[in-house]
């Protein structure tokens, strides 16, 4: 016994390892791009799941029983093949053209998108598959126990000393949903293909037809001796039983076709709206081609697959006499008859059929549960990095569910029904989703109000008048509701509605739940009009063959919001992962105007939104992706807007500027509230921080040194960063910026390439960051506008970038403008401070003239025997002309005429200082050359340290004697003009200007005059004095002029002299003092 | 013989006879057509209905090939056209 069971195990895993390696196989096929399944033969193959355990095992249990009636459950999906040309292929295109997933996707997308519709169709698919997992589970188990002969019971595992007792339809059902887990919830795309499930499909199909010829075969020419023997043989020993087997009904007298109809009408609909055959009819098509080989290899395969059916039932009867074990004929035939190989190709065959069925339904079911019942609460959360980790858990979570429900409806209905029963309570569910599916392909009014009401009236009635009383029968539910009705309402019996008799329980099933069904249907979809969206989805459903531009253009809405690429891929890549979002991106933009950085042209934002929502679809459903696009699109601030062509280019304009110019007007603000810069440039990062939600907004400036720095900083919780290490490593790209003054930006730093170069930016959690030169038009760049982003990916729009540099500029103007009236202000303050500067010298200047003036004498001595006269004719500035007179007493006179070099109050003073030191001479007699000796010797230390001379020329008169003695330090010689000769004199005497030297020796002259004698002393203002042409009134002029009015008094001459030079020089103000002083010996 | 089989068949090119041909299988599965067969008689040595059945099933199969073939090649005497 252990032996069977051991080399039956063994069979079994070799086989599922032969499976895998197909699957395998034709993963690999089509990574290499050479599909095996893309193949009209593999194709009708697949659609073979619809032969499962049922059609194996049951088929031969129905035709033992109640006849060929069971042909009916094949020959009615050879009916609706007819349609597939049209219909099937309709559902196709309909389905690749919006990604669609499964039949709760295509009525829910079909229904405006609604997700109740989904819902409600996931869960009846969910309960109204469970009998049929079930039926799977049973017969799979009950052939393992027939063929090894084990009791019916659980299998004892002797493991580490202690026994785990598992029973085997558990055990066998934890391997169906690992079998599925591994072919269909390894990714979670699932609008793409299974290649290897698909491939495995289809080789289970040719495993359980080939078993089940080679059963009916051997039935029919082995142990008969063909058709027609059986046929006859059972006519002649069971002539009863050969018309009830071979005419419908016939176990009533009044025979009607009703549950002929019934079977035909459920088999009809089952083949195309059990999920698993939705699923590789329609989402696992690689091409509509196929559809027409499928139209008749499909039909063909059932037709082969069923027969033997017939012989083998007969067959069974004969040899056991009986119909009892119908159920299991294909395997105890061969056993009983000791075939032993034949009845293991026929368990395989069994389990084969089982196999391929559980796996199908379980994920596509779990497909449906995942995007119409997970789906819609997992999109009200927050997505995080690990929800495609948590959806592809919730999808292999569905198909364990799946499965597990069938284990559990197979413990609870255990043997009470045949396994076609069961499989009927499915077809049964599974037709509910007819009216819909057919009124949402051609019935332009049907409504989503229709189709969940029709949908759920249909389902209750299902559940209430088939579930129900299965689950009475296995004891669950109290017998009396079914035999008396709930509260012993007769009217209200399950199995006897409104009292409707005489009728099978499928027929009394289909019956009312279609007449519910159909009707609320109609009348709903009457009565109640539909929304937009339903409109929408109408158009593109009913109209897929015949949409024209026109209609597209229609449905064009806009985005308000320039988004990017990598804004989508972000979105996506939480729902499918970043590889999957990457991948289909790429396909997609294939040959559209999407540029490298990802920004995309207007036109094209409706078509990707569209092809975001598509992409999303083939994971979570269409419901849920419109539910995640539009929460994900008001989130970034923006929506569709049902707003057609020619008023939305003005509208999305308008939109877009409102936003910018409200950035735009509150930079403006801040940069003309101050002059502040430091004031402004925080303002203006703050500004970007709290409407674009940085995390940290920087301005850096490169100073002279090339080294970069932080002018200002702002964002939500600085402290938190370790700020110095971590914005050094964007200095490479600030260079860049300073070079090529464009903005660098990085939309999202957690790609590899970004992160090789900016791991700190990356570890410190920032997902995307710019950098913007801030710099006016055709000037160097002034500063970088540093920009980060935590929780943006994609932030950096091409407009967005736009935006942010020209508020760059803004603050660029600023800066330059600030810098300009700091600059002109510092000009302002060295011009005041000149003015000042010259102020002061000015009131310097008229100090010293001031005390100069006063130092010259107010007038001439008047003393015997001369006349004398002094003046000084001031020049714009002060000069340092000085001339006295010292009375030494009555007779003697001295007069001294002096130049101090410079024109400043340090001249002024040391004029005081010489006049003060020639006052106290006053009373010494003394020579002119003492004189000057003293003045120099006591004058030098002062004259050097104020770089500072003087040109003396001093005079004594004795009026007397009529001598003059003078003594000359280096100043203009006097004239001497004697009225009896006509040469003029010069006064002249050796020595050193006053302060060159110390210790200088002057010489002192002596000359007597006479009466009428002019003495003339004067300084060089006077020859030098300039006329307009530059030419000196010069030492000539001096002397021409004096023999002109050598006959006038003193003063007069003086006067004359003035007249003169003030025509000489004409308006020229004087360039030097002009003192001069005149002496007429009388 | 082949040339007439290729007549009537494009003859038949139209998508309504898709149509025909499942209204006309369904009628053949309904109540006048099957009592008229559901009689617990052999012909052939073959029960009658299981014969009906069966043989209509697979008539219909080869009817449903057929079309294919020459659906298919009509689609490529209008792609030689269409290159044309």
């Amino acid at each position: 016994m252990k032996n069977i069971i051991s080399s039956v195990a063994a069979i079994s895993v070799i086989y599922t390892v032969l499976i895998f390696l197909i699957a395998w196989y034709a993963h690999h096929r089509k990574e290499t791009g050479r599909s095996i399944i893309s193949n009209p033969v593999v194709y009708s193959l697949s659609l073979g799941v619809y032969c499962t355990s049922w059609t194996f095992f049951g088929s031969v249990g129905k035709a033992a029983t109640t006849g060929i009636d069971f042909l009916l459950i094949y020959l009615g999906p050879s009916l609706t093949a007819f349609s597939w040309l049209f219909l099937l292929r309709r559902i196709i295109k309909i389905s690749k053209e919006h990604n669609i997933t499964s039949i709760a996707d295509f009525l829910s997308q079909r229904y405006g998108k609604s997700p109740w519709l989904g819902a409600l169709v996931t869960i009846i698919a969910f309960l109204g598959i469970m009998p049929y997992i079930a039926l799977q589970l049973k017969a799979v188990s009950t052939s393992f126990f027939l063929l090894s002969g084990v009791e019916k019971g659980p299998i004892e595992f002797v493991k580490l000393g202690s026994t785990t007792t598992i029973p085997i339809a558990l055990l066998l059902a934890l391997i169906l949903a690992l079998f599925s887990i591994i072919f269909g919830a390894r990714r979670l795309v699932s609008s793409e293909r299974h290649e290897g499930l698909i491939a495995a499909v289809a080789f289970e199909s040719i495993v359980k037809l080939v078993a089940l010829l080679a059963v009916g075969v051997f039935v029919t020419y082995g142990l008969f001796d063909g058709f027609i023997d059986i046929f006859d043989r059972l006519r002649v020993i069971n002539p009863e039983k050969f018309s009830q087997l071979f005419t419908f009904n016939t176990s009533k007298s009044d025979p009607n076709y009703i549950s002929t109809f019934t079977l035909l009408f459920l088999s009809m609909g089952a083949v195309m709206l059990l999920p698993r055959q939705f699923h590789v009819m329609v989402i696992e098509n690689s091409d509509e081609r196929h559809i027409s080989t499928a139209m008749w290899l499909f039909p063909a395969y059932l037709f082969l697959i069923n027969l033997f059916v017939m012989p083998i039932a007969i067959g069974g009867i004969l040899t056991t006499g009986g119909s009892s074990g119908a159920d299991y004929f294909v395997l105890s035939l061969p056993q009983l008859s000791g075939h032993r190989s034949i009845a293991l190709l026929a368990f395989l065959g069994g389990f084969s059929a089982a196999a391929g069925m559980v796996m199908v339904e379980s994920i596509a079911i779990s497909t449906m549960l995942l995007n119409h019942i997970f789906m819609p609460v997992i999109v009200r959360l927050t997505p995080r990095t690990w929800f495609p980790v948590l959806l592809i858990n919730l999808k292999r979570f569905g198909i364990v569910l799946v499965v597990l429900l069938g284990y559990f409806y197979y413990r609870m209905i255990g043997d009470s029904y045949t396994l076609v029963n069961m499989g009927l309570i499915s077809f049964s569910a599974a037709t509910q989703f007819m009216p819909a599916m057919l009124g949402g392909l051609y019935w332009n009014r049907g409504n989503k109000a229709g189709a969940i009401s029709g949908i759920l009236f249909g389902f209750l009635v299902w559940l209430y008048t088939l579930l129900l009383p299965t689950f009475s029968k296995s004891g669950w539910i109290p017998e009396s509701v079914l035999t008396n009705g709930p509260f012993g309402i007769t009217l209200l019996k399950p199995t006897e509605l409104f009292g409707l008799t005489g009728m099978d329980l499928w027929s009394h099933s289909l019956f009312w739940s279609m007449l519910f069904n159909i009707s609320s249907y109609i009348i709903c979809s009457i009565l109640l009009t539909q929304n937009e969206q339903e409109r929408d989805q109408v158009h593109k459903f009913i109209g897929v063959f015949s949409r024209d531009e026109a209609q597209r253009r229609t449905e064009r809405k806009r985005l308000s919001k320039p988004m990017t690429t990598d804004q989508l891929v972000t979105l996506m890549s939480k729902f499918i992962g970043e590889a999957e979002a990457r991948k289909s991106l790429e396909l997609y933009s294939k040959g559209r105007d999407i540029t490298g950085n990802g920004s995309v042209s207007e036109f094209e934002l409706p078509d990707l939104k569209r092809f975001t929502e598509k992409t999303l679809a083939g994971s979570v459903g269409g419901a849920a992706a419109r539910a995640i696009v539009n929460n994900f699109l008001s989130d970034i601030g923006s929506s569709m807007e049902p707003v057609y062509d020619i008023f939305s280019d003005v509208r999305t304009n308008l939109d877009q500027n409102r936003e910018s110019l409200f950035v735009r007007l509150k930079a403006s603000e801040i940069i003309t509230r101050t002059l502040d810069l430091q004031v402004i440039m925080d303002d203006l990062l703050r500004l970007l921080v709290m409407e674009f939600k940085f995390d940290i907004a920087l301005i850096i400036t490169k100073n002279d040194a090339g080294t970069f720095s932080v002018s200002s900083i702002q964002g939500e919780n600085i402290q938190a960063i370790n700020m110095p290490h971590w914005y050094l490593e964007n200095v490479p790209i600030l260079y860049l910026v300073y070079h090529d003054k464009k903005a660098h930006f990085i939309n999202d730093l957690r790609l590899d390439h970004a992160v090789a170069t900016l791991g700190q930016t990356s570890a410190e959690g920032f997902i995307s960051c710019a950098h913007i030169p801030i710099y006016r038009e055709g000037e160097p760049v002034i500063a970088v506008l540093s920009l980060f982003s935590k929780s943006i990916a994609g932030l950096f729009t091409k407009e967005f970038i736009e935006l942010l540099s020209s508020l760059a500029g803004q603050l660029a103007q600023a800066i330059t403008i600030v810098q300009e009236i700091e600059a002109k202000q510092r000009e302002r303050s060295q011009k005041e401070a000149a003015l000042l500067q010259t102020a002061r010298i000015t009131r310097d200047m008229e100090i010293a003239q001031q005390i100069q003036k006063s130092f010259l004498p107010d007038s001439a001595p008047v003393i015997a025997g001369i006349d004398i006269a002094g003046r000084c004719i001031s020049a714009a500035h002060v000069g340092g002309d000085y001339y006295d007179f010292f009375l030494r007493s009555d007779q003697i006179i001295d007069i001294v005429i002096a130049d101090v070099s410079g024109h400043s109050v340090g001249a002024a003073l040391v004029m005081s200082e010489v006049r003060t030191l020639l006052k106290s001479e006053a009373n010494s007699v003394r020579s002119p050359s003492s004189i000057l000796e003293t003045l120099n010797n006591q004058l030098y230390d002062d004259l050097t340290r104020a770089e500072l001379f003087i040109t003396m020329f001093y005079a004594k008169y004795d009026s007397e004697t009529g001598v003059l003695s003078y003594s000359n330090a280096g100043h203009n010689h006097p004239i001497l003009q004697r009225t009896h000769e006509p040469l003029s004199l010069e006064l002249d005497t050796e020595g050193l200007i006053v302060g060159v030297e110390k210790d200088v020796f002057f010489e002192e002259c002596s000359v007597k005059l006479s009466t009428g004698d002019i003495l003339f002393f004067y300084t060089d203002g006077l020859t030098e004095a300039c006329n307009s042409e530059g030419d000196m009134f010069d030492t000539a002029g001096v002397y021409n002029h004096l023999k002109v009015c050598m006959q006038l008094s003193a003063d007069e001459i003086l006067d004359s002299f003035y007249a003169k030079i003030h025509d000489f020089t004409g308006i020229q103000n004087l360039q030097d003092d002009i003192s001069m002083v005149v002496v007429k010996i009388l | 013989m082949k040339r007439l089989f290729i007549k009537i068949i494009n003859s038949m090119q139209l998508p309504e006879s898709w149509i025909i041909f499942f209204i006309l299988g369904i009628i053949m599965m309904t109540f006048p057509f099957l009592d008229i067969f559901n009689k617990p008689v052999l012909l052939f040595g073959v029960p009658l209905l299981f014969l009906y059945l069966t043989a209509g099933w697979m008539i219909s199969i080869i009817v449903i090939y057929l079309f294919m073939l020459a659906s298919r090649h009509e689609n490529k005497n209008t792609d030689e056209k269409n290159d044309v």
